[in-house]
């Protein structure tokens, strides 16, 4: 067993490693003055990292994200509760969850233009709208697969409903809402970063900033793909951070789950 | 080896390896031959081994030591001479019963007009008329069992295995399958390794019934019971319960579980 | 029954929604900020009669459609292939791993200098959207399938690569139909954004060129063509999991 653990570990560096490879020797090769490469790329890195341009961008696009997902959970997790704990609620709130679901939160983008300019406030709607689908549905599944025995063995002890909520049902339903949160939380860092790269094109090179709204700049204005591939790498590994951070949150605050 | 001995298992014997990479033995130096024709029941505790051996004398796994032979040739993998039958059917889901039944002739590659010949007759065996075109999903435990069990006689194996087979059964599901399959064993007489650690489904269905060990798992007795069934001609009757009333049943029963409490006291101290 | 009673509640909630709905556009009355329900069926009926509704919904549908044939051609066989190979997994996960969190939408820039604007950009982002879900979700239905079926195949003498076609693949199709949905609501979130940024038509588009244009009841008739669209299309594949798969538990997934 141990005598494989090299081999996997060469295996697994071995393809990215590879494309790099020849991604590199290709524009060795063909050389022209717009083709990123990954020594460019590289020094891009080094420049906007070092100007303060990327981790500026990044922090104002996740101050959006966390504002966003922030209102989606504060609105949604509770919802959720109310749809999974009363019939009525669920039945009558539902058709109008469900009949949005499918209307992505990029398409609400113009709307939230019109309605609230091409400021933070519409990233936010966007992020919040996103977010808020994977956090209310998956806390509704949450609630419903708290085993219906220990809410039995809870009523026929006599204990009111809304400790019964607090000590049972919500415990019971974390797993499936810290899923949906992380679910969420995905979705809310493409959205923002969706919103900002149409906002970006739609209002000019100046709008609101963040990171989708600088690729965009990059494309359009100064054309500099090296730094357009320098901020799809941030996009990348701000997504895989968020998640992990989430995860140990959440491991921590739920330590009887794995 | 004497002509008459269908399976063979001679000095066999498994490890495992563990997660802390520490070993467990499942099985040591185990060896068994089984007759032409006999319906030979391997009894023991939880974990002691008796399904690996079953797996082995399949072909799922091999042996780390010793030899596995039937009908004279080494195992060396899988196959329809050896049909297994599954604790938990494993019949396949997209596949109606007859498909079910189908499913291994068509891969030994039996022509059309003999497959459905022995599907038919196979369907009635097991009563299952009507129920040709039925999913597995929508059949009860037992009669999923009955078709497993239609699915491995029809190859016409030259062992039949069955890995504790009624164990997901309820009980009352499980005496009739005991019924049927003795029924089934007289009309259609086959060499037979069947696995349990139901005791008296052992003592009822067995020629001979092996005792096995605690893990590591070794032969710690073996049981003469079809001797004692032909003396006392336990056939006569139709019941699982009638035959169980006996005495001569309950006296193997009893013994049978003696030993395997014996074992229990042993690892308890 | 209990579709009818189904439907009756939805409509039921829906017609409360309009009711609040056109209560605040009348409040506000700017039709360009709020408008009313009314106004909006209007401009749905229009867009209906005129067929433009339609044109740009089938070109949208024809891109999803495209896509996720492409994306399906793609994913199934290399989940299958890392699914049973220890190897495959060990080479191509890290790439998937490190490509999965740059979303589709990141790509769109640097997909324009590469397609420009036209119907390549939006079908390659859609593609690679779909891509993700459809290709892990494979894998997983493959390394699911129980154990005890393909021991079952073996021991009646199922040569081991018919093993693949025969036991494998049937009994991960309910999987791979879950996987496919998933695919298509990621990619249909693409669709929108890939539309608005770089082609020349689609709905994405189209409520972007009416939004600029300030006719907001036609940029909500687009939205909640992209709504109605988005459910059509789940709802096939529900159905169709249902014919294809009869013996999977049908999970109301979501």
């Amino acid at each position: 067993m141990s005598a494989a653990a090299p081999g996997r570990m060469l295996r697994s560096v071995a393809v990215p490693l590879l494309l790099i490879a020849i991604w590199y020797a290709w524009t060795t090769a063909h050389p022209t003055v717009r083709t990123p490469t990954p020594p460019k790329v590289v020094n891009a890195a080094i420049e906007m990292i070092a100007s303060g341009d990327l981790p500026y961008g990044v922090l104002q696009s996740l101050g959006r994200v966390f504002g966003g997902f922030a209102v989606a959970a504060l609105i949604g997790v509770p919802l959720g509760l109310a749809m999974g704990t009363v019939r009525a609620v669920e039945r009558n709130v539902d058709p109008l969850v469900e009949s949005f679901r499918p209307i992505a939160a990029i398409a609400i983008l113009p709307l939230a233009i019109l309605w609230l300019g091409t400021g933070t406030s519409a990233a936010v709607m966007i992020v919040a709208y996103a977010a808020f689908f994977p956090i209310v549905v998956n806390t509704v599944a949450g609630v419903k697969r708290v085993d219906a025995t220990l809410l039995r063995a809870a009523a026929t002890m006599g204990i009111d409903r809304l400790t019964v909520m607090r000590t049972v049902i919500v415990p019971g339903a974390l797993p499936s809402i810290g899923v949906g949160l992380r679910i969420a939380l995905g979705v809310a860092w493409t959205a923002i970063i969706a919103a900002e790269l149409a906002v970006g094109a739609k209002a000019g090179g100046g709008g609101s900033g963040g990171v989708g709204q600088m690729m965009f700049v990059f494309y359009a204005y100064s054309i500099e793909l090296n730094r357009i591939v320098v901020c799809m790498i941030a996009v990348g590994v701000v997504a895989f951070l968020l998640d992990r951070v989430l995860r140990v949150v959440l491991r921590r605050l739920m330590p009887w789950t794995h | 080896m004497s002509a008459d001995t269908k399976l063979r298992l001679a000095g066999v014997g498994k490890r495992f390896a563990l997660k802390d990479k520490a070993e467990a033995v499942a099985v040591q130096d185990f060896s068994l031959d089984i007759r032409q024709g006999e319906f030979l029941v391997i009894v023991g505790p939880s974990g002691c081994g008796k399904t690996t051996c079953l797996r082995m004398a399949a072909g799922l796994e091999f042996p780390g030591t010793g030899i596995v032979r039937v009908g004279g040739k080494t195992v060396t993998g899988p196959g329809p001479d050896r049909s297994v039958v599954f604790q938990q059917f494993a019949l396949f889901p997209w596949k109606t019963v007859a498909q079910n039944i189908d499913f291994g002739l068509r891969s030994i590659g039996i022509p059309a007009a003999e497959r459905a010949r022995r599907i038919a007759h196979y369907i009635e065996l097991m009563n299952l008329q009507g129920y040709e075109s039925a999913f597995p999903h929508q059949l009860s435990g037992g009669m999923q069992q009955r078709v497993a069990i239609a699915r491995s006689y029809v190859l016409d194996p030259a062992v039949l295995l069955m890995d504790e087979p009624f164990g997901a059964l309820d009980a009352q599901t499980r005496t009739v399958m005991q019924e049927e399959l003795i029924k089934l064993s007289r009309v259609n007489p086959r060499t037979v390794l069947f696995i349990t650690h139901a005791v008296e489904e052992a003592v009822y269905l067995a020629d001979r019934v092996v005792v096995m060990t605690r893990r590591p798992g070794r032969i710690k007795e073996i049981v003469d019971v079809g001797s004692v069934r032909r003396a006392e001609n336990w056939d006569r009757h139709d019941r699982v319960e009638e035959v169980m009333d006996q005495a001569s049943f309950v006296h193997l029963r009893t013994r049978i579980w003696r030993l395997l409490r014996e074992q229990q006291a042993e690892h308890e101290h | 029954m209990r579709g009818l009673a189904g439907a009756g509640v939805y409509f039921r909630t829906m017609a409360v929604f309009a009711v609040v709905w056109w209560l605040l556009s009348m409040w506000k009355s700017n039709t360009a900020l709020l408008p009313s329900p009314v106004a909006v069926v209007g401009a749905i009926w229009e867009l209906a009669v005129d067929l433009e509704l339609f044109k740009h919904a089938a070109i949208s549908l024809a891109r999803m459609i495209g896509s996720l044939a492409l994306a399906i051609a793609l994913a199934v066989p290399l989940g299958i292939l890392m699914g049973l190979s220890r190897i495959a997994d060990d080479l191509v996960d890290p790439l998937v791993e490190i490509l999965r969190p740059i979303s589709g939408i990141a790509w769109i820039p640097l997909a324009l200098f590469m397609f420009g604007i036209g119907n390549a950009l939006p079908v390659f982002i859609m593609t690679y959207a779909a891509f993700f879900p459809i290709v892990l979700g494979t894998i997983s239905g493959v390394r699911g399938v129980d154990r005890r079926l393909v021991d079952a195949a073996r021991t009646m003498g199922v040569p081991s690569r018919t093993i693949v076609t025969t036991v494998i693949m049937p009994a991960a199709a309910p999987a791979l139909l879950v996987a496919i949905r998933l695919g298509v609501a990621s990619a249909w979130t693409a669709v929108v954004a890939a539309e608005l940024i770089g082609a020349p038509s689609g709905l994405g588009y189209a409520i972007e060129w009416y939004r600029e244009l300030l006719m907001t009841p036609q940029v909500m008739a687009f939205i909640a063509m992209i709504g109605v669209l988005g459910f059509l299309f789940d709802a096939s594949l529900r159905w169709l999991s249902r014919r294809l798969t009869p013996w999977a538990p049908q999970a109301v997934s979501r």
